[in-house]
């Protein structure tokens, strides 16, 4: 009874506030959980959280109580964690009863044993892997998570501090941005995330820097016992700087499965520029949760390019941008290659708060074999947020005999002088374009890889680096010839 | 927004709902509350078959056990059922025989609204009607014409009492007891309606229609429509509501269920009027309305007509289950919206069957402080082999005040399936404006005659003499609309 009186509290929540809760009402839910956990002595009946769940849930209830006095950091921080992980414990685990979460159970994943530390970690990891042909970067490698300086290289350039992100709790410009982005929002693995990430990077582009190489963010996951990670970074993009950011997910041959949350929040500040890639490409044994949240300020832009090529098992993105202040720019773009039994999911929200901005988005999904694409885009234009142009776009191709496709685009207009629209096509392989090539004399296989790659040239073309583009065409021929 | 615009907008929303007098006649009420008893009352009043009654009771204590639905995008009224009461009928009279006998009353209601009801004034006889005034159906015209064909359309009671085995073969068939809460009340109180079979191969000779009247106060109105269109048979179908005004809401939850067997068409269509409140949002009708339809057989058509005007709230989604092979769902909407109107409509489409095609065009159009959501689902199952989609949805926003929302949900599970979906949100366009009023049309002419174009595909699809009606409602409930 209680459990289904809280579930109804927190549907209202979120329907009032669309994507975002705030805090004020976050903190009377908060309180009438308290007042029920108190009630019910201990633990709670969670209702979002099966038996089998239950002993991740203890683990991760356990893990903070158990840091708890022996936090680093200062005081601030602790009490964010604090409030977050009471939110987690609020929210719970979602199950595909949960709006956001209908086509991504993640009972699976959760109810599985994980280490919550990195002892099995290994010492020497590959990154091979994720290495770009002929690009230059300066390249920073995460190793489950925790900031490697070994295998780290060339960061020490002016213009860019990178820092692990224990060694940046006291610095004022962490203490101003963290947690003041994604926490907005009703993720409970972002609640989750800010309550126990133990490690990630904080980088800071500074004042009119203009990087000349792309930084490149290598998250290898190595642990020979299953793992569960949380990493958290934070990347400020001050005035008038630009930046390239690559960020590469590989998967050790020998690691154990692993669950990995990665939770990013970028700030752009007025006339910055930052391209912003994901390169999807770990192995079967990693699963990930990803959150990404951007505030865009004057004259921003803001580009992020999101791809995931066969392998990982799970991948679920949240890319969120908030469009803060007015002439502000953000594109969104994506490519998703699945093969066998992968999953892959990619939230979006373009939220348009203020007016004269212009946002483009623009999903291609392929799905083989028997694996399932999940699109969900919303944009939101408030009150207000007048002469808005908001373009969404996502086309599919659905090749595999037991492949599935679920999309969601989403419009939420609130203000009448916008231009918005949204397009969505599910198809497959044109069997007249098929015909043309072969009776020209190109092989069935050949033809498929043509076309494929002339379905995601709306999306690739758009890329700004040359070589990433290259090297993810690559990477998409790849994936067509082994899935 | 300029000042003219605010004189036109206020005009707007002060435009006076036409149809909303009382008409004074003796009603028989029940007694404002829900208990089983309440059921049993409707039903012995009905003079109903034990099978039906327990079929309700089965409904209430399903009813009873729901709770209400929190993912709508609005603020769901607080709508407390024990205070309204569940029945309301014009005093029983002897059974009539012409209309000569019919309260005169009623019949200058029905003058008022504009029914031909009087069978003298529409000798020329296309169109055949059956009216329900609060719950009961007062008179059906030209039965015995349709009743040469073979045709049976008669009120929801009379077909209970003469094809018993019709009803119980196909109520609840598509629409179960337990779809949703509203449809749950429904089956549990519903005291009238219409009925139509149209036998084997027959093409209906003239269009049917119902127009609903809610007159009495502090009543829901629960009507029940159920429509089998056997083999190779065809009926075109249209039901128009109208409401008194006043200051209180009032529920309105009905159910319709069509059925269309091998080869049959089914064309629904909907002119909905009810008093949609005062511009404060004071007042109006809840139109909480579940539709349904199923394609049963091969080379099976529905087609859904809606023109929303009015209702303080619309929440409905009429959809059609593409059961047989070949079979052909069609979803035509306008929803206007305007001072404090909510809509949240849309269709669902669920392709089972083979070479099944499904169409959606949706045209929303907001103004004042109303918001317009179109919410809908597109379903392919594995089996439905070289289905077809096609779904655009477009908002059109007067006034920068109001909302436009789009929820669409598109699955696919299928390899040879093709869907496409587009949406566009934006105000009218003042070079459209401009291009009019310089050629020296008025801009109140000038918006009725975009407006007009815009939603004209969907007027397009209604029975030639109710275009014509819903393209007037349209320019009423504009007039002066000026974004």
């Amino acid at each position: 009874m209680i459990g289904l009186k809280r579930q109804l509290v927190r549907k209202t929540q979120y329907k009032h506030k669309g994507d975002t809760i705030e805090r004020e009402e976050a903190t009377t839910v908060v309180d009438e959980a308290l007042a029920e956990i108190g009630s019910n002595g201990g633990l709670t009946k969670q209702t979002m959280i099966t038996q089998v769940t239950d002993s991740l849930y203890k683990q991760l209830i356990r893990a903070y109580e158990e840091r708890m006095p022996t936090e680093e950091g200062p005081h601030s921080l602790d009490e964010i964690r604090g409030q977050a992980f009471k939110r987690f414990e609020k929210l719970g685990f979602p199950t595909v009863k949960h709006e956001d979460w209908k086509y991504t159970n993640v009972q699976p994943l959760i109810s599985q044993n994980y280490l919550l530390d990195t002892s099995t970690s290994q010492a020497e990891v590959a990154i091979g892997k994720a290495a770009i042909p002929n690009l230059d970067t300066y390249r920073v490698v995460l190793v489950d998570g925790i900031f490697n300086a070994e295998l780290s290289s060339g960061i020490d350039v002016p213009g860019l501090h990178i820092l692990p992100i224990q060694e940046a709790f006291d610095q004022l410009s962490f203490a101003k941005y963290f947690a003041e982005y994604a926490d907005k929002t009703d993720n409970p693995f972002v609640a989750l995330n800010t309550a126990l990430f133990k490690s990630g990077v904080f980088i800071t582009v500074t004042k009119n820097s203009v990087l000349e190489k792309p930084i490149h963010i290598i998250h290898v996951a190595s642990a020979t016992e299953p793992l569960f990670t949380q990493t958290r970074n934070l990347y400020v993009i001050e005035a008038n700087a630009e930046a390239e950011l690559i960020e590469s997910f590989i998967t050790e041959d020998n690691a154990a499965n692993n669950l990995n949350s990665l939770v990013s929040e970028i700030v752009v500040h007025e006339n910055a520029k930052l391209h912003h890639y994901y390169l999807q490409l770990a192995g079967k044994q990693s699963s990930y949760i990803n959150h990404t949240e951007i505030y865009q300020k004057k004259y921003s832009l803001y580009n992020n390019y999101n791809c995931s090529f066969p392998g990982s098992a799970f991948v679920r993105n949240n890319i969120n941008v908030r469009l803060d202040d007015s002439q502000v720019e953000s594109h969104l773009y994506g490519v998703t290659l699945t093969a066998g039994n992968q999953f892959v999911d990619n939230h979006t929200v373009v939220d348009h708060l203020k007016p004269h901005c212009e946002s483009y988005e623009w999903y291609k999904n392929i799905t083989q074999d028997t694996s399932t694409a999940v699109f969900n885009g919303k944009i939101f234009v408030r009150l207000d947020a007048q002469k808005t142009n908001a373009f969404q776009q996502n086309n599919n191709m659905l090749i595999g005999e037991k492949s599935a496709i679920y999309t969601k685009p989403q419009l939420e207009i609130f203000a009448d002088d916008v231009k918005c629209s949204h397009g969505c096509t599910i198809g497959q392989f044109d069997n007249q374009a098929l015909f043309y090539l072969r009776s020209r004399g190109i092989s069935e296989a050949q033809a498929r890889v043509l076309l494929v790659h002339a379905f995601a040239f709306d999306v690739t073309n758009r890329f700004a680096n040359a070589t990433v583009r290259k090297y993810v065409e690559h990477l998409v021929e790849q994936g067509l010839e082994n899935g | 927004m300029s000042t003219k615009d605010n004189e036109l907008l206020k005009e707007l929303t002060l435009e006076e709902y036409k149809y909303g007098f009382t008409t004074d006649i003796e009603m028989d009420i029940a007694p404002i509350g829900l208990t089983e008893d309440t059921v049993r009352m409707i039903s012995a009043k009905k003079n109903e078959p034990e099978w039906l009654l327990e079929w309700r009771l089965k409904a209430l204590r399903h009813f009873l056990q729901m709770d209400m639905p929190t993912w709508q995008n609005f603020d769901h009224p607080a709508v407390s059922f024990q205070d309204i009461s569940y029945y309301a009928a014009p005093k029983a009279k002897p059974k009539l025989n012409s209309l000569d006998e019919v309260d005169p009353e009623l019949l200058s209601t029905f003058a008022k609204l504009g029914i031909p009801l009087d069978e003298q004034k529409v000798l020329a006889g296309v169109v055949a009607v059956d009216a329900v005034f609060d719950s009961v159906s007062v008179k059906t015209t030209f039965r015995e014409k349709l009743k040469e064909q073979g045709v049976i359309f008669c009120s929801f009671g009379e077909a209970v009492q003469e094809h018993p085995e019709l009803v119980k073969q196909y109520l609840g068939s598509v629409v179960p007891q337990t779809d949703n809460i509203y449809a749950a009340l429904n089956s549990a109180v519903f005291s009238d309606g219409s009925f139509v079979y149209i036998p084997k191969g027959v093409r209906c000779p003239m269009e049917l229609s119902t127009y609903f009247r809610i007159n009495a106060e502090n009543t829901g109105q629960f009507e029940r429509t159920l429509i089998i269109a056997d083999e190779g048979a065809y009926v075109s179908y249209l039901e128009g509501c109208t409401a008194p005004m006043r200051d209180e809401n009032q529920l309105h939850a009905a159910v319709v269920e069509l059925i269309a067997l091998k080869d049959a068409e089914i064309k629904y269509s909907t002119v909905q009027n009810w008093y949609p409140g005062d511009k404060d949002g004071k007042g109006g009708i809840y139109n909480f309305v579940t539709k349904r339809g199923i394609c049963k057989g091969d080379n099976s058509k529905i087609s859904w007509t809606q023109v929303e005007t009015g209702s303080a709230i619309t929440w409905k989604y009429p959809g059609v289950i593409l059961k047989g092979d070949n079979s052909v769902g069609e979803f035509y909407s306008v929803a206007l919206t305007r001072n404090r109107q909510v809509a949240d409509t849309g269709t669902k489409m669920i392709h089972l069957g083979k070479n099944t095609k499904s169409k959606i065009i949706s045209k929303g159009i907001s103004a004042g402080h109303s918001h317009n959501s179109y919410r809908g689902l597109v379903k392919i199952a594995a089996g439905a082999e070289n289905s077809r989609n096609f779904t655009q949805c477009d908002s059109l926003l007067i006034g920068d005040r109001c909302g436009a929302h789009t929820f669409p949900y598109i699955e696919n599970r299928n390899k040879s399936a093709k869907l496409e979906h587009e949406a566009t949100t934006s105000k009218i366009g003042e070079d459209q404006l401009f291009y009019l009023t310089q050629r020296g049309i008025d801009p109140e002419k000038a918006v009725g005659l975009i407006v007009n174009g815009y939603a004209k595909e969907v007027l397009n699809q209604l029975p030639m003499e109710f275009a014509v009606e819903a393209q007037k409602l349209l320019a009423i409930s504009l007039e002066g609309s000026v974004g």
